[in-house]
């Protein structure tokens, strides 16, 4: 994975950069949030995946494509996670500026 | 972890932009991503002992296929490249070399090659071999059949490095190592290369059996007899300084005027008996008008031109005669035609230039004919047959040591001796008288050695 992250840090740091935009986004964004249907079936897909990956089931390039993918959707997560902590926090403070006002 | 789930409900619409990130990753990455780990996977084998290694790489797996020398060659090469980092499975390919039962390596060489052939060990043991080939034999044509199998005796290397260094001295033969059992067989490129090998190969490594049967090239001497520029030369070899001198000395006496070109070399390897066949040859050479000989081995081959019939036959049977036990000969004689009839003035000159070359002697106070002037007595036979219609009178005469009379009946003998030659040659007798004088008509001092020595002599008198 190591090997992975330094060959691949560009693309890495593009996914963490979408991940944050996204985070950032998704706490003022009015869209429909996804069911928790939807979501335990993505979870299980990426639980099955990193199976997939752990065990080495996959062959050759398909292997690696399926290991680049889940680095990229880690970094991804990570991205979205600390994007959506920051504007929860800036978002926070700007309310927290306003009520003394009234 | 609730908190986390709600807001990753929200997350879903970044997925697809990540899944276009993820497709450009994949496309532009895994070529280059190969092409890495390959370089670093090979370079992490250049220690290792392969042959024939192949590595393919696809995403992350590689794949290697390879000869390996032993089990833990084999291990320690998987887990060389196993341990290259980005590497996530290693497909192994590999294979042990074939074990060879007996195993077998060779060296073979002819004219223009030297071939190794058989198995080596490992490769850098067969690149080793190659080149101390290279090396020893610079300028022929090294061939490269050796194969690579397990199941080599211990120090090989030394072993087939000892005998690579053999091949220069080889003319032509094959150098077969079958497990530790050495076999030489061919033929020596110079006298004495054989033994040369003997003692080189006395140092191979304990448990080695050496069978030499390299053969010695043949031991040739070679004398060639060349009226035209008047000499008598000789090649080739003679055992030792001692034979060497004392075959010049025999063939200055027998070629009584010619010169002897002495292009001998000493050295070992001489048939038993080589002296006496030699000195044999020579003789018979010497009574050649024009010839050569060649002694190669145990084999005597003389060929030319006698001067009479009866010359001819004599020279055949002292060939097959009086070489040593064991000895062959091969005479190709044949007899020079007549040469034209002079008058008695000329030949009477004819046999007073050819005794200022040599003189006829004798074993010492007798009247037997040394063998050395059977050269000169031919030549005296042939003038004498260019005037077949003088008489000629033999004359012996002496030196003044001793008593008169005893010098009158030397000379006489003496005398008749040489008319006795001449006429077992075909000359008729009645055209032969033998006169004795003793000492009493001397050409020069009795006084001293040399005078002494002129005055023994036998002259030829042309009688109208």
């Amino acid at each position: 994975m190591a090997y992975l992250a330094a060959f691949h840090w560009g693309w890495l740091a593009g996914g963490l950069l979408l991940g944050l935009g996204m985070g950032w986004i998704s706490v003022v964004h009015r869209g429909r949030p996804l069911s928790p249907k939807m979501l335990g079936a993505v979870a299980a897909v990426v639980a099955i995946a990193v199976a997939v990956a752990a065990a080495r089931l996959l062959p050759g390039r398909f292997g690696y494509w399926c290991d680049l993918g889940l680095a990229l959707f880690a970094a991804y997560l990570i991205g979205c996670t600390v994007g959506t902590v920051l504007r929860q926090w800036v978002v926070a403070r700007h309310a927290a500026a306003r009520s003394p006002a009234r | 972890m609730r908190v986390f789930f709600r807001w990753a409900s929200k997350w879903w619409p970044g997925l697809l932009p990540l899944a276009l990130l993820w497709c450009l990753a994949a496309w532009n990455g895994t070529v280059p991503l190969e092409n890495d780990l390959a370089a670093r996977a090979t370079a992490s084998l250049k220690e290792a002992v392969l042959a024939q290694t192949q590595l393919t790489v696809a995403g992350r797996d590689v794949t290697l296929a390879a000869d390996a020398f032993s089990e833990d060659g084999r291990k320690d090469a998987l887990a060389r490249v196993a341990g290259v980092a980005g590497v996530r499975l290693v497909n192994d390919e590999t294979r042990l070399v074939p074990e060879a039962k007996p195993f077998v390596w060779t060296a073979e060489r002819d004219v223009a090659h030297v071939v190794l052939g058989g198995n080596a060990p490992l490769p850098a043991d067969k690149a080793r071999l190659l080149e101390a080939a290279r090396a020893v034999v610079a300028g022929v044509e090294v061939v490269d059949q050796m194969g690579l199998a397990r199941g080599a005796p211990a120090k090989f290397d030394a072993v087939a490095l000892l005998l690579v260094n053999q091949i220069p001295r080889l003319k032509d033969g094959k150098i077969v190592l079958t497990d530790t059992a050495v076999k030489l067989t061919g033929m020596a490129r110079e006298l004495g290369g054989r033994e040369a090998i003997a003692a080189a190969l006395k140092d191979v490594p304990e448990g080695f059996a050496v069978d030499n049967a390299i053969k010695a090239p043949p031991y040739i001497f070679q004398a060639n007899k060349d009226p035209v520029a008047v000499t008598v030369t000789f090649t080739g070899y003679v055992p030792d300084s001692a034979v060497h001198t004392a075959l010049v000395a025999a063939a200055t006496r027998k070629f009584f005027d010619e010169k002897v070109v002495d292009q001998l070399k000493a050295s070992v390897g001489a048939p038993a008996g080589f002296a006496g066949a030699a000195t044999v040859a020579i003789g018979a050479l010497s009574r050649l008008s024009t010839g050569s000989l060649v002694i190669a081995d145990r084999e005597v081959k003389l060929s030319g031109d006698a001067l009479y019939t009866v010359a001819a036959d004599q020279i055949r049977a002292s060939l097959s005669g009086d070489l040593p036990q064991g000895w062959k000969a091969v005479a190709d004689i044949s007899v020079r035609p007549a040469a034209t009839p002079v008058d008695a003035s000329v030949c009477q000159q004819l046999f007073a230039g050819l005794f200022t070359q040599g003189k006829i002697r004798f074993d010492t106070a007798s009247a037997t004919i040394d063998r050395d002037s059977l050269g000169l007595l031919d030549r005296l036979v042939e003038t004498a047959s260019r005037c077949p219609s003088t008489a000629i009178e033999i004359a012996g005469h002496t030196d003044a040591t001793g008593d008169d009379g005893a010098n009158q009946a030397l000379s006489e003998k003496r005398a008749q001796a040489v008319v006795d030659y001449l006429i077992r040659a075909g000359l008729p007798a009645e055209r032969l008288t033998a006169v004795g004088y003793g000492s009493s008509h001397p050409v020069a001092s009795n006084d001293n050695e040399d005078g002494r020595a002129q005055n023994r002599r036998i002259e030829f008198v042309v009688k109208e």
